[in-house]
């Protein structure tokens, strides 16, 4: 395990765990024409996009944990939720995302509504309320809200992470003579 | 300076000698630990999820994340406070958009409390003699039998799946499961549904598990109290040979029905009626409540913790 691994790893559980925090404690209580943004999974998936799966996906567990403990509610939950979210866009980041400018955009929004339909899945599995009108007509309002954080959060990424070294970048070039 | 080679074409090495590799190239091996670490996630959150949800309140689970709770709390308070001053701006400003109409309809109500004042005072020492002569044995009243534990709110409603709050003040504070909440005006905000040391979850009226025993302060109609739609409420089981009006203001009844037992106690103010309907294949009225707290502006509530012993259904 490099030095620098470590730093990013350390300075992605401090980013994500302020995100966490400030989401539970000020941003949930922020309605604006219906919706709510979501600090910590701007954070989390602009993280996973920079530094790939397993920051994304471990992250993702980390900060679910810190939400889940405390709002007191159901242990695991929104770590699942946010491992899987962390771990996909890690991937895109790895594969297709990379160098590409809208990249954070797409991903903030599509994962902003698949959040919405995953969190809807599992809180009806568990047997919780889980009114899909409310669902679909608040996630447009709080995509909105989540790509106007989408341009300062990045900007705060790029600047606290090191330029990524995807490992599926073509490994040998070697000279012949 | 000169440079040691013979030909200057590069390559991708799909076509160079190489050494013998490890039995899985990098990239397979990278392939693999990233879906283990994936795997192990999933079923450690799997887990986690299984076990809160079979678990007591009293499990090692829970215990542990009341622990963490209390960890986090100093956290959430520090960010609490760091964005007050925030809120208090924009409250300000949302406050000024609205004055003038809200002076004019406060001045009509304030005329209007002010000569049900008068005409309480002597009802209320007309009841303390008729009680004295009686010797009248009451459960615990609101508020004169309740202290209040003021406690901020430290977290809030992630999302319309979850209806509950965490405030700053658990079992410490003398808070036991079920303790009624009120906002700082003294209106129903919820009960509480989990405790821990210096933390506790309040479950809210817009829950759809809440019910409240209520009654209609004008009419002394009672009914139970439900989550409608949004914030709205919704009085049930209120027959249709009976008269409710818009603008009765809605109280917690403090009845001990075995069917419906209530938490709360008498005389906490919950909403106004806003509207009342009914159809002719409903059982009963479609009345609708608009409750005094609001509910997403929820910044400081009370836990009314009963100083007073609460009977006990037989």
């Amino acid at each position: 395990v490099r030095t620098a691994d470590v730093a990013d790893a350390a300075k992605a559980g401090v980013l994500l765990f302020v995100a966490a925090i400030v989401q539970v404690s000020i941003l949930d209580d922020v309605l604006v024409l219906g919706g709510t943004p979501d600090l910590l999974l701007v954070t989390l998936l602009l993280i996973a996009l920079l530094r790939g799966t397993m920051v994304g996906a471990a992250g993702g567990f980390f900060a679910g944990l810190v939400v889940d403990t405390a709002t007191l509610s159901t242990m695991g939950l929104t770590s699942l939720l946010l491992t899987v979210a962390g771990y996909w866009i890690g991937r895109y980041g790895e594969t297709t995302g990379r160098d590409r400018s809208h990249a954070p955009f797409v991903s903030v929004a599509v994962v902003t509504v698949l959040y919405a339909i995953g969190s809807l899945l599992v809180h009806f599995m568990l047997g919780d309320p889980a009114p899909a009108g409310t669902v679909f007509r608040d996630v447009w309002p709080s995509a909105a809200l989540n790509l106007i954080l989408t341009w300062p959060v990045y900007a705060v990424c790029r600047r606290l992470f090191r330029a990524p070294e995807w490992t599926e970048r073509a490994q040998e070039v070697q000279l012949l003579g | 300076v000169p440079r040691n080679r013979t030909a200057r074409a590069a390559v991708l090495a799909g076509s160079v000698q190489r050494s013998a590799g490890p039995a899985y190239p990098s990239k397979t091996r990278s392939v693999l630990r990233r879906r283990a670490v994936l795997g192990t996630l999933l079923f450690l959150a799997l887990v986690l999820i299984t076990v809160s949800v079979r678990e007591s309140d009293g499990g090692a689970l829970h215990r542990i994340q009341n622990a963490g709770a209390t960890v986090l709390r100093p956290f959430q308070v520090a960010a609490e406070r760091v964005a007050q001053p925030f809120k208090d701006v924009y409250g300000y400003f949302d406050g000024l958009a609205s004055a003038k109409s809200q002076n004019k309809r406060l001045r009509l109500e304030l005329e209007q409390a002010r000569q049900q004042a008068i005409a309480n005072v002597s009802a209320a020492r007309d009841a303390a003699q008729l009680r004295a002569l009686l010797r009248f044995e009451d459960s615990p009243r609101f508020p004169q039998n309740y202290r209040a534990v003021n406690a901020r709110v430290i977290s809030f409603p992630s999302g319309p799946f979850q209806q509950q709050v965490t405030i700053a003040a658990g079992t410490s504070s003398g808070i036991r499961l079920h303790t009624p909440v009120v906002d700082t005006g003294g209106n129903l905000v919820g009960q509480v549904t989990r405790t821990a040391p210096t933390a506790s979850q309040v479950t809210l009226l817009t829950d759809p598990d809440s019910a409240v025993s209520a009654v209609d302060l004008q009419t002394r109609i009672t009914g139970l109290l439900q989550h409608s739609s949004g914030s709205a409420l919704e009085l049930d089981r209120v027959t249709k040979d009976v008269v409710v009006n818009k603008g009765d203001v809605i109280v917690t009844a403090g009845t001990r029905n075995p069917r419906y037992p209530d938490l709360y106690p008498r005389g906490i103010p919950i909403g106004v009626v806003t509207s009342v309907g009914q159809t002719d294949t409903d059982l009963y009225k479609q009345i609708q409540v608009s409750p005094f707290v609001n509910f997403s502006r929820l910044d400081a509530v009370a836990a009314l913790v009963s100083t007073k012993p609460v009977p006990n259904l037989p």
